[in-house]
């Protein structure tokens, strides 16, 4: 009995009360707006109870605690490593996996690494000829958040948008909606209401924070192209990054 | 869990707002009142297009009990207009 949520509390509550006041209401006081208002609880309380039942048995702490402790292995390797270099998402069909991952480069170039083939599946892995061309092939909050759709958008901004609110309102509860814009090779994501805080932390530079990271995977894996997060800009209710497309 | 709250607090507001109407406008038939309940929680349970697929599977049992409450209400009333 301790495990069950609020959800499941709530909707026993009523049930209870809806169940108590139906029976002298129908019965004994022969009050319709009193039954109507009995059956009103009854059909609350049966949808708090369909909706407890699908409440994740984990607690919102537990999972930040192993976000936290994710986040901060990943920062602890890239900034002993003295990485400066941002990120590059791959799709999955770049790295040998189901899913998506994030390609931290060791060494900055004047441009934007071209891969063309599917990485092996390493830490430290060579994405080129070159002998500089070596970099963190890392699995980062979207490689995962991949796994919560259902099925993957395609390469429009609105199949983007459509797969993005549904993961932060619906799946995760972390934004209230996010807004596609494509240009040429850039897309232009701006998500109302994040609750997920910035932190100005080295790893945050090179792979974005938790949400930009997402929205890199899921574009990645649209698009089936790597990507790059080329600029983030946090509002008071907003926040809006522009993702290029690598070709 | 936002969208859980604020789907809970829609469904919640319009029924309770829908008794308080009906009852101020002296409606007398239980029918009625089941009939604008099943509508309004059917039609907002469709409006929350985001919410995931097992709290929708869930639902949508809620909603075929709503709907079969439904037709016996109005198996219930055609019956009392042809006797």
């Amino acid at each position: 009995m301790h495990n069950k949520n609020p959800y499941i509390w709530g909707g026993l509550c009523l049930l209870v009360t809806g169940a108590i006041l139906l029976i002298p209401a129908y019965f004994v006081l022969n009050l319709t707006w009193l039954v109507a208002l009995s059956v009103c609880l009854l059909i609350l309380a049966f949808i708090m109870l369909a909706l407890g039942n699908t409440v994740p048995r984990l607690s919102p702490e537990v999972c930040q605690l192993l976000l936290e402790t994710g986040i901060d292995n990943i920062a602890t390797i890239v900034e002993e490593l003295g990485i400066k270099t941002k990120a590059i998402y791959l799709p999955s069909s770049l790295t040998n996996d189901t899913k998506p991952r994030a390609l931290i480069p060791l060494h900055s170039g004047p441009g934007k690494p071209n891969i063309l083939k599917a990485l092996p599946q390493r830490l430290i892995t060579r994405y080129g000829t070159a002998p500089d061309d070596i970099g963190l092939l890392l699995s980062t909050v979207g490689s995962n958040a991949i796994e919560l759709v259902e099925t993957m958008p395609g390469p429009t901004p609105g199949e983007l948008e459509m797969s993005l609110t549904n993961l932060f309102r619906g799946k995760l509860g972390v934004a209230d909606s996010a807004s596609v814009i494509c240009q040429n090779s850039h897309i232009e994501v701006t998500i109302q209401n994040p609750r997920i805080e910035n932190r100005a932390t080295w790893s945050h530079h090179c792979l974005g924070c938790p949400l930009a990271s997402i929205v890199a995977s899921f574009a990645a894996e649209a698009w089936n192209k790597p990507v790059a997060i080329t600029q983030e800009e946090f509002g008071k209710k907003q926040y809006s990054m522009i993702i290029e497309v690598l070709d | 869990m936002k969208i859980y709250n604020t789907y809970i607090m829609t469904v919640s507001t319009v029924l309770l707002l829908g008794t308080v109407i009906m009852t101020a406008m002296h409606v007398n038939s239980l029918a009625t009142y089941y009939t604008v309940y099943a509508a309004a929680a059917l039609t907002i349970t469709e409006l929350f297009i985001y919410l995931n697929s097992q709290a929708r599977h869930n639902l949508n049992i809620i909603s075929v009990m709503l709907f079969a409450g439904f037709l016996v209400a109005l198996s219930l009333q055609i019956v009392k207009i042809l006797t």
